[in-house]
């Protein structure tokens, strides 16, 4: 797929294990995950219902449609198709992660769907801004481009990447304004917010 | 020929087409329970692959991305497929006098997250299949990064479709839960991954059931599934269980055992019990495993004829392969 060597500066699992172990660990993860959650959520603090919502959504963002659908296009290699990639691998994850919270919770549909939204902009937020910082280490060291996807950074440039991390970022903002009925307790998706688009420099001052 | 349909072989099958399989057994055997030769299965099983086929058309639309969902319609609709989960799973949910339309969902999820397996089962890296049933295997078509996200996507498809498609107003939450479970345990590194592993590490030529155990667990889930949804006894589960195990592994063995008298070849190199010990004495393993699976079925009789097709179901499995030619 990816063919990478290593991640976080660990080699990757097919480098150690070999490709077929790491397909079955890949195979295995997946329904753990689902086991996971029903043997280990405690059934008198979430009922049955949420728990199944909550399976679906997952289910959804992995799937065909999903992260799946990112990682097919970007193995396609097609520039035009960077916007979807970046929005179906990266966004996808944030976008399920934000909205299982609020399923669990018993959130209402307007608040998951706020909580979609934020999720996938920080998704992708996050994203963006990785490729901007390695963009800038990479000309201050003059490497050559090693990565075999297309990345915002490189379709449309530092410039344009930036302009891209700002609307996704007030974007993102937007949705949790429109919690903040919850007072304190939005905090931490605030700073969570804070924390994708700062690392390393600003581009408009923090909230 | 109808039958034809059902059978897993190309077109040269060796069943004559003057009489029906089943009018033959009486000639040749009388050892099948008495109760299933009333049952028509052959109509049961055709109209339920018919139905099935019908859902999981419908469950995988072509949508955006093209070749991901064309990758999954290649392997979840191919032909000529037997739809064995569906038919556990099904029947066993009927033996409780349900209404089938309320277990079509996790049946079609069982034939999804199944060819989620052979997909990847099938992948170069693993038992390098260049086709199943005449049919080009997935990777061979449209090559192995798609057929590893068609794998994953059929998966989570799967457990997507149970948990949209049931009617909630039929079976309870916590019933849909216990499925997903079953279903997750099986797949898991302690069930089906672990007997991938295994059939990966094992030495030819001292086949021990690794590849027929594949399809035991398939089978075992799909009858708990069925048995899990109609609200069953944790007792009549365990029977369906081991019912659904027997019936599992005898199965392929049996199709081997055809797969062996048509072709003669031994494609499987070793690693299957046929090819390992021949087709005698693989039939009588077959038989016994018959015995066993009707042993389940016995604790199940309060049930009366909704029983019946659990028990043609293994008649059928078994009698294709003792037919003389």
């Amino acid at each position: 797929m990816d063919d990478d060597p290593s991640r976080r500066g660990q080699p990757s699992n097919h480098t150690i294990f070999g490709v077929d172990m790491a397909i079955l660990a890949g195979d295995a993860l997946f329904p753990l995950g689902f086991r996971h959650i029903v043997s280990q959520t405690p059934p008198d603090l979430v009922p049955e219902t949420r728990l199944l919502r909550v399976i679906a959504e997952i289910a959804r963002a992995v799937g065909s449609t999903g992260m799946a659908a990112g990682q097919f296009l970007d193995l396609e290699g097609s520039t035009n198709a960077v916007d979807f990639v970046q929005e179906k691998k990266f966004g996808e994850m944030g976008q399920c992660s934000a909205v299982c919270g609020g399923l669990l919770a018993g959130a209402s549909d307007d608040e998951i769907q706020q909580l979609r939204i934020y999720g996938q902009a920080v998704g992708v937020l996050y994203q963006v801004v990785d490729d901007i910082l390695e963009a800038k280490v990479k000309k201050e060291e003059n490497e050559e481009e090693k990565k075999k996807s297309k990345s915002y950074v490189s379709v449309y440039g530092v410039e344009k990447a930036m302009e891209v991390a700002d609307e996704l970022r007030s974007q993102a903002k937007k949705e949790l304004e429109g919690l903040e009925k919850y007072g304190d307790k939005v905090l931490p998706l605030y700073s969570f917010l804070d924390y994708a688009a700062d690392r390393g420099f600003s581009f408009t001052p923090p909230v | 020929m109808a039958f034809s349909t059902l059978s897993t072989y190309s077109s040269n099958t060796y069943i004559p087409k003057t009489s029906s399989p089943i009018n033959r057994r009486h000639t040749i055997r009388c050892s099948s329970s008495p109760i299933s030769t009333q049952f028509d299965i052959k109509t049961y099983w055709t109209a339920l692959i018919k139905e099935i086929d019908q859902k999981l058309n419908d469950a995988v639309p072509l949508q955006h991305p093209k070749p991901i969902h064309e990758s999954m319609r290649y392997s979840l609709l191919a032909d000529g497929a037997k739809r064995a989960p569906t038919v556990m799973c099904v029947s066993a949910f009927e033996l409780f006098g349900g209404n089938r339309v309320a277990a079509m969902p996790t049946a079609c999820a069982l034939e999804m997250v199944h060819a989620a397996s052979l997909v990847h089962n099938e992948l170069p890296c693993m038992d390098d299949a260049p086709s199943r049933r005449d049919q080009p295997s997935n990777h061979s078509k449209f090559g192995v990064n798609v057929a590893i996200l068609t794998g994953d996507s059929l998966f989570t498809l799967g457990f997507r479709h149970i948990v949209a498609q049931t009617p909630t107003d039929i079976i309870p939450h916590d019933r849909l839960v216990r499925v997903i479970t079953e279903i997750a345990r099986t797949f898991g590194s302690t069930g089906m991954a672990a007997g991938r592993f295994l059939d990966l590490e094992f030495e030819p030529n001292t086949a021990n059931f690794v590849r027929e155990k594949k399809f035991g667990e398939m089978g075992q889930c799909s009858a708990a599934c069925g048995g899990l949804l109609a609200g069953a006894s944790d007792d009549e589960i365990q029977r369906l269980r081991k019912y659904g195990k027997s019936v599992g592994v005898l199965y392929q063995i049996v199709d081997d055992v055809l797969e062996a008298k048509t072709d003669g070849e031994r494609k499987k190199e070793g690693k299957s019990y046929v090819s390992v010990h021949g087709v005698e004495r693989a039939m009588e393993v077959a038989e016994g495993l018959r015995s066993q699976a009707k042993k389940e079925l016995d604790g199940l009789e309060k049930y009366g004829d909704n029983i019946l097709p659990l028990h043609s179901f293994v008649d059928y499995a078994v009698d294709r392969g003792s037919i003389d030619w």
